[in-house]
Protein backbone atom coordinates (compact mmCIF):
# COMPACT_ATOMS: atom_id res chain seq x y z
CA UNK A 1 0.00 0.00 0.00
CA UNK A 2 1.48 3.24 -1.33
CA UNK A 3 2.31 5.60 2.12
CA UNK A 4 0.67 8.81 0.36
CA UNK A 5 -2.35 7.19 -1.29
CA UNK A 6 -5.46 9.03 -0.84
CA UNK A 7 -7.68 6.02 -0.85
CA UNK A 8 -5.83 4.94 2.18
CA UNK A 9 -8.52 5.67 4.67
CA UNK A 10 -11.07 3.32 2.29
CA UNK A 11 -8.54 0.37 2.07
CA UNK A 12 -8.23 -0.09 5.60
CA UNK A 13 -11.86 0.01 5.77
CA UNK A 14 -12.36 -2.35 3.43
CA UNK A 15 -10.58 -4.86 5.50
CA UNK A 16 -12.60 -4.48 8.51
CA UNK A 17 -16.20 -3.36 7.20
CA UNK A 18 -16.44 -3.84 3.67
CA UNK A 19 -19.70 -2.76 3.48
CA UNK A 20 -18.45 0.96 5.43
CA UNK A 21 -15.71 0.63 2.84
CA UNK A 22 -17.66 0.16 -0.44
CA UNK A 23 -20.43 3.09 1.57
CA UNK A 24 -17.07 5.20 1.32
CA UNK A 25 -16.00 4.12 -1.92
CA UNK A 26 -19.13 5.52 -3.87
CA UNK A 27 -19.49 8.51 -1.62
CA UNK A 28 -15.89 9.70 -2.72
CA UNK A 29 -16.41 8.46 -6.16
CA UNK A 30 -19.96 8.58 -7.41
CA UNK A 31 -19.87 12.60 -8.45
CA UNK A 32 -16.51 12.27 -10.37
CA UNK A 33 -17.61 9.28 -11.87
CA UNK A 34 -20.62 10.61 -12.94
CA UNK A 35 -19.35 13.47 -14.70
CA UNK A 36 -16.95 11.32 -16.38
CA UNK A 37 -19.50 9.11 -17.86
CA UNK A 38 -21.90 11.90 -19.03
CA UNK A 39 -19.26 13.88 -20.89
CA UNK A 40 -18.74 10.31 -22.74
CA UNK A 41 -22.52 9.37 -22.96
CA UNK A 42 -24.30 12.66 -22.92
CA UNK A 43 -27.35 11.63 -22.21
CA UNK A 44 -28.43 11.92 -18.26
CA UNK A 45 -30.25 8.50 -18.38
CA UNK A 46 -27.56 6.85 -19.97
CA UNK A 47 -25.19 8.33 -17.43
CA UNK A 48 -27.16 6.91 -14.85
CA UNK A 49 -27.41 3.41 -15.98
CA UNK A 50 -23.57 3.76 -16.59
CA UNK A 51 -22.62 4.60 -12.94
CA UNK A 52 -24.71 2.58 -11.17
CA UNK A 53 -23.70 -0.66 -13.49
CA UNK A 54 -19.90 0.75 -12.75
CA UNK A 55 -20.40 0.41 -8.85
CA UNK A 56 -22.38 -2.82 -8.99
CA UNK A 57 -19.32 -4.09 -10.83
CA UNK A 58 -16.37 -2.73 -8.68
CA UNK A 59 -18.91 -4.51 -5.86
CA UNK A 60 -18.74 -7.68 -7.47
CA UNK A 61 -15.11 -7.34 -7.89
CA UNK A 62 -13.87 -5.64 -4.22
CA UNK A 63 -12.42 -8.70 -3.10
CA UNK A 64 -9.77 -9.36 -5.68
CA UNK A 65 -9.00 -5.68 -5.51
CA UNK A 66 -5.73 -5.51 -4.78
CA UNK A 67 -4.61 -2.16 -3.07
CA UNK A 68 -1.34 -1.81 -4.56
CA UNK A 69 -3.15 -0.87 -7.56
CA UNK A 70 -5.63 2.75 -7.65
CA UNK A 71 -8.82 2.63 -6.24
CA UNK A 72 -9.01 5.47 -8.75
CA UNK A 73 -7.78 4.24 -11.60
CA UNK A 74 -9.47 1.08 -11.02
CA UNK A 75 -13.02 2.50 -10.81
CA UNK A 76 -12.47 5.26 -14.14
CA UNK A 77 -11.10 2.05 -15.83
CA UNK A 78 -14.49 0.20 -15.07
CA UNK A 79 -16.79 3.53 -15.36
CA UNK A 80 -15.06 3.87 -19.43
CA UNK A 81 -16.03 0.28 -20.19
CA UNK A 82 -19.74 0.87 -19.25
CA UNK A 83 -19.84 4.62 -20.67
CA UNK A 84 -18.76 2.17 -24.03
CA UNK A 85 -20.84 -0.61 -23.55
CA UNK A 86 -23.61 2.25 -23.80
CA UNK A 87 -22.61 4.01 -26.48
CA UNK A 88 -22.32 1.08 -28.74
CA UNK A 89 -25.43 -0.37 -27.57
CA UNK A 90 -26.44 3.39 -29.01
CA UNK A 91 -24.89 2.78 -32.07
CA UNK A 92 -26.59 -0.12 -33.02
CA UNK A 93 -30.12 1.73 -32.43
CA UNK A 94 -29.28 4.77 -33.24
CA UNK A 95 -32.60 6.60 -32.97
CA UNK A 96 -30.74 10.29 -31.87
CA UNK A 97 -27.67 11.06 -33.64
CA UNK A 98 -26.05 13.00 -31.18
CA UNK A 99 -23.05 14.25 -33.59
CA UNK A 100 -24.39 17.52 -33.56
CA UNK A 101 -25.27 18.78 -29.66
CA UNK A 102 -26.32 22.00 -30.81
CA UNK A 103 -29.19 20.48 -32.99
CA UNK A 104 -30.09 18.21 -30.10
CA UNK A 105 -30.07 20.46 -27.63
CA UNK A 106 -32.50 22.97 -29.24
CA UNK A 107 -34.57 20.54 -30.65
CA UNK A 108 -35.36 17.87 -27.81
CA UNK A 109 -37.08 18.24 -24.35
CA UNK A 110 -33.92 16.26 -23.11
CA UNK A 111 -31.72 18.44 -24.48
CA UNK A 112 -32.90 21.56 -23.26
CA UNK A 113 -33.38 20.44 -19.98
CA UNK A 114 -30.23 19.16 -19.22
CA UNK A 115 -27.95 21.39 -20.99
CA UNK A 116 -27.21 24.30 -19.60
CA UNK A 117 -23.95 25.80 -21.59
CA UNK A 118 -23.64 28.90 -23.13
CA UNK A 119 -22.62 29.09 -27.23
CA UNK A 120 -19.06 28.27 -26.73
CA UNK A 121 -19.47 25.76 -24.43
CA UNK A 122 -21.93 24.12 -27.05
CA UNK A 123 -19.24 24.39 -30.07
CA UNK A 124 -16.54 22.80 -27.93
CA UNK A 125 -18.66 19.58 -26.63
CA UNK A 126 -19.40 19.52 -30.74
CA UNK A 127 -16.17 19.48 -31.57
CA UNK A 128 -15.11 17.01 -28.88
CA UNK A 129 -18.07 14.39 -30.30
CA UNK A 130 -16.21 14.79 -33.79
CA UNK A 131 -12.69 13.37 -32.08
CA UNK A 132 -12.83 9.09 -32.30
CA UNK A 133 -13.55 7.50 -29.20
CA UNK A 134 -10.80 6.54 -27.81
CA UNK A 135 -9.44 10.27 -28.32
CA UNK A 136 -12.28 11.98 -26.86
CA UNK A 137 -11.74 10.00 -23.74
CA UNK A 138 -8.61 10.89 -23.28
CA UNK A 139 -9.37 14.57 -24.44
CA UNK A 140 -11.99 14.50 -21.56
CA UNK A 141 -9.99 12.97 -18.71
CA UNK A 142 -6.43 15.38 -19.81
CA UNK A 143 -8.90 18.15 -19.96
CA UNK A 144 -11.57 18.25 -17.51
CA UNK A 145 -10.02 15.56 -15.02
CA UNK A 146 -6.67 16.83 -15.17
CA UNK A 147 -5.78 13.01 -14.83
CA UNK A 148 -2.31 12.57 -15.13
CA UNK A 149 -0.69 10.35 -18.35
CA UNK A 150 0.74 8.07 -16.07
CA UNK A 151 -2.50 7.53 -14.52
CA UNK A 152 -4.20 7.61 -17.99
CA UNK A 153 -2.11 4.45 -18.64
CA UNK A 154 -3.55 2.67 -16.61
CA UNK A 155 -7.10 3.10 -16.92
CA UNK A 156 -6.87 2.98 -20.84
CA UNK A 157 -3.91 0.28 -21.01
CA UNK A 158 -2.34 2.74 -23.17
CA UNK A 159 1.37 3.97 -23.18
CA UNK A 160 2.27 7.55 -21.94
CA UNK A 161 3.71 8.33 -25.18
CA UNK A 162 0.81 7.48 -27.30
CA UNK A 163 -1.38 9.23 -25.05
CA UNK A 164 0.29 12.52 -24.91
CA UNK A 165 0.40 12.37 -28.87
CA UNK A 166 -3.47 11.63 -28.44
CA UNK A 167 -4.07 14.55 -26.56
CA UNK A 168 -1.67 16.95 -28.92
CA UNK A 169 -4.03 15.90 -31.63
CA UNK A 170 -7.06 15.96 -30.22
CA UNK A 171 -6.40 19.42 -29.26
CA UNK A 172 -4.98 20.73 -32.86
CA UNK A 173 -8.41 19.37 -34.27
CA UNK A 174 -10.63 20.91 -31.92
CA UNK A 175 -8.74 24.61 -32.55
CA UNK A 176 -9.13 23.53 -35.99
CA UNK A 177 -13.09 23.05 -35.22
CA UNK A 178 -13.85 25.85 -33.40
CA UNK A 179 -12.07 28.01 -35.51
CA UNK A 180 -13.36 27.18 -38.67
CA UNK A 181 -16.82 26.34 -37.48
CA UNK B 1 -15.28 36.56 -31.71
CA UNK B 2 -14.92 32.78 -31.07
CA UNK B 3 -13.18 31.79 -28.09
CA UNK B 4 -10.25 29.90 -28.27
CA UNK B 5 -11.21 26.83 -26.80
CA UNK B 6 -8.98 26.77 -24.36
CA UNK B 7 -10.67 30.31 -22.65
CA UNK B 8 -14.01 28.41 -22.62
CA UNK B 9 -14.77 26.96 -19.37
CA UNK B 10 -14.29 23.55 -19.08
CA UNK B 11 -16.55 23.40 -16.24
CA UNK B 12 -19.20 21.17 -17.34
CA UNK B 13 -22.23 22.46 -18.69
CA UNK B 14 -24.68 19.36 -18.75
CA UNK B 15 -27.33 19.43 -15.57
CA UNK B 16 -28.43 16.83 -13.38
CA UNK B 17 -32.16 16.35 -11.75
CA UNK B 18 -32.45 17.93 -8.39
CA UNK B 19 -30.76 15.40 -5.32
CA UNK B 20 -29.89 13.47 -8.13
CA UNK B 21 -26.35 12.66 -6.57
CA UNK B 22 -28.33 11.44 -2.99
CA UNK B 23 -31.01 9.33 -4.70
CA UNK B 24 -28.44 7.67 -6.99
CA UNK B 25 -25.68 6.76 -4.00
CA UNK B 26 -28.47 5.32 -2.16
CA UNK B 27 -29.85 2.80 -4.86
CA UNK B 28 -26.49 2.21 -5.74
CA UNK B 29 -25.62 1.19 -1.70
CA UNK B 30 -28.93 -0.51 -1.59
CA UNK B 31 -27.92 -2.67 -4.53
CA UNK B 32 -24.81 -3.88 -3.16
CA UNK B 33 -26.58 -4.58 0.46
CA UNK B 34 -27.15 -7.75 -0.38
CA UNK B 35 -23.97 -8.87 0.14
CA UNK B 36 -24.01 -8.59 4.03
CA UNK B 37 -26.97 -11.35 3.70
CA UNK B 38 -24.31 -14.21 2.42
CA UNK B 39 -21.87 -12.98 4.86
CA UNK B 40 -23.97 -13.60 7.40
CA UNK B 41 -24.99 -16.81 5.91
CA UNK B 42 -20.78 -17.93 6.09
CA UNK B 43 -20.10 -16.38 9.61
CA UNK B 44 -23.26 -18.68 11.08
CA UNK B 45 -21.19 -20.87 10.12
CA UNK B 46 -17.73 -20.11 10.83
CA UNK B 47 -19.51 -19.63 14.65
CA UNK B 48 -20.72 -23.75 14.71
CA UNK B 49 -17.16 -24.48 13.66
CA UNK B 50 -15.38 -24.81 16.99
CA UNK B 51 -18.48 -26.65 18.38
CA UNK B 52 -17.99 -28.93 15.09
CA UNK B 53 -14.63 -29.47 16.13
CA UNK B 54 -15.56 -30.61 19.90
CA UNK B 55 -18.13 -32.47 18.59
CA UNK B 56 -15.52 -34.31 16.63
CA UNK B 57 -13.37 -34.63 19.24
CA UNK B 58 -15.56 -35.91 21.82
CA UNK B 59 -16.56 -38.46 19.04
CA UNK B 60 -13.26 -39.56 18.93
CA UNK B 61 -12.15 -39.76 22.68
CA UNK B 62 -15.97 -41.85 23.32
CA UNK B 63 -14.62 -44.38 20.37
CA UNK B 64 -11.39 -44.79 22.02
CA UNK B 65 -13.14 -45.06 25.56
CA UNK B 66 -15.16 -47.58 24.43
CA UNK B 67 -12.79 -49.53 22.85
CA UNK B 68 -10.20 -49.38 25.44
CA UNK B 69 -12.89 -50.17 27.72
CA UNK B 70 -14.11 -53.35 25.86
CA UNK B 71 -10.58 -54.54 25.34
CA UNK B 72 -10.12 -54.19 29.38
CA UNK B 73 -13.42 -55.57 30.65
CA UNK B 74 -13.69 -58.32 27.92
CA UNK B 75 -13.10 -61.28 30.58
CA UNK B 76 -10.11 -62.70 29.18
CA UNK B 77 -6.74 -62.95 30.78
CA UNK B 78 -5.84 -59.67 31.76
CA UNK B 79 -2.50 -61.08 33.53
CA UNK B 80 0.56 -58.81 32.03
CA UNK B 81 -1.37 -55.99 30.06
CA UNK B 82 0.17 -52.78 31.79
CA UNK B 83 -2.32 -50.71 33.60
CA UNK B 84 -3.14 -46.86 32.23
CA UNK B 85 -3.55 -44.34 33.86
CA UNK B 86 -5.56 -41.26 32.35
CA UNK B 87 -2.73 -38.88 32.25
CA UNK B 88 -1.14 -41.38 30.16
CA UNK B 89 -4.19 -42.24 27.93
CA UNK B 90 -4.30 -38.46 27.37
CA UNK B 91 -0.44 -37.83 26.61
CA UNK B 92 -0.35 -41.26 24.24
CA UNK B 93 -3.81 -40.43 22.41
CA UNK B 94 -4.87 -37.29 22.22
CA UNK B 95 -2.11 -35.21 21.07
CA UNK B 96 -4.03 -33.87 18.40
CA UNK B 97 -6.93 -33.05 20.34
CA UNK B 98 -7.52 -29.72 22.43
CA UNK B 99 -7.56 -30.85 25.89
CA UNK B 100 -8.86 -27.61 27.51
CA UNK B 101 -11.74 -27.62 24.76
CA UNK B 102 -12.40 -31.13 25.84
CA UNK B 103 -12.27 -30.58 29.74
CA UNK B 104 -14.28 -27.07 29.43
CA UNK B 105 -17.32 -29.58 27.63
CA UNK B 106 -17.12 -32.98 29.24
CA UNK B 107 -19.34 -31.12 31.57
CA UNK B 108 -21.92 -30.19 29.40
CA UNK B 109 -22.36 -33.18 26.80
CA UNK B 110 -23.64 -36.35 28.33
CA UNK B 111 -21.86 -39.41 26.87
CA UNK B 112 -24.61 -41.12 24.51
CA UNK B 113 -24.20 -44.09 22.26
CA UNK B 114 -25.45 -42.06 19.43
CA UNK B 115 -22.37 -40.08 19.66
CA UNK B 116 -20.39 -42.90 18.75
CA UNK B 117 -21.91 -44.26 15.68
CA UNK B 118 -22.17 -40.40 14.13
CA UNK B 119 -20.28 -40.00 10.95
CA UNK B 120 -18.97 -36.44 8.95
CA UNK B 121 -22.29 -37.08 6.87
CA UNK B 122 -24.21 -36.82 9.86
CA UNK B 123 -22.65 -33.56 11.26
CA UNK B 124 -23.41 -32.21 7.65
CA UNK B 125 -27.03 -33.61 7.35
CA UNK B 126 -27.33 -31.63 10.50
CA UNK B 127 -25.84 -28.50 9.07
CA UNK B 128 -28.03 -28.78 6.40
CA UNK B 129 -31.30 -28.83 8.33
CA UNK B 130 -29.96 -26.20 10.25
CA UNK B 131 -30.19 -24.15 7.47
CA UNK B 132 -26.67 -23.69 6.07
CA UNK B 133 -25.90 -23.55 2.98
CA UNK B 134 -24.47 -26.68 1.71
CA UNK B 135 -21.85 -25.09 -0.48
CA UNK B 136 -20.69 -23.09 2.41
CA UNK B 137 -19.76 -26.34 4.22
CA UNK B 138 -17.73 -27.75 1.37
CA UNK B 139 -16.07 -24.31 1.38
CA UNK B 140 -14.82 -24.90 4.63
CA UNK B 141 -13.71 -28.98 4.26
Amino acid sequence: MERNNPDNDIFELLKTDVNKGFRLVVERYSSKLYWHIRRLVILHEDADDALQNTFINAWRNIGNFRNESSMYTWLYAIATNESLTIINKRTKNAAVSLDDLGSYFANSHEGSTWFDGDEAQTRLQNAILQLPEKQRIVFNLKYFDDMTYEDMSKVLNTSVGALKASYHHAVKKIENIITNG
Amino acid sequence: MMKEFKDISNKSPFKVPDNYFEEVKRKIISSTSGYSSVTKKISSFRKLRPYLAVAASIAVLVILSYTFIHIFSSGKDKTGLPEITLNEFSDNYLNDIDILTLEQSAGTIEPDMAWIEMTSKDIIDYLVLENIDINDIYEQL
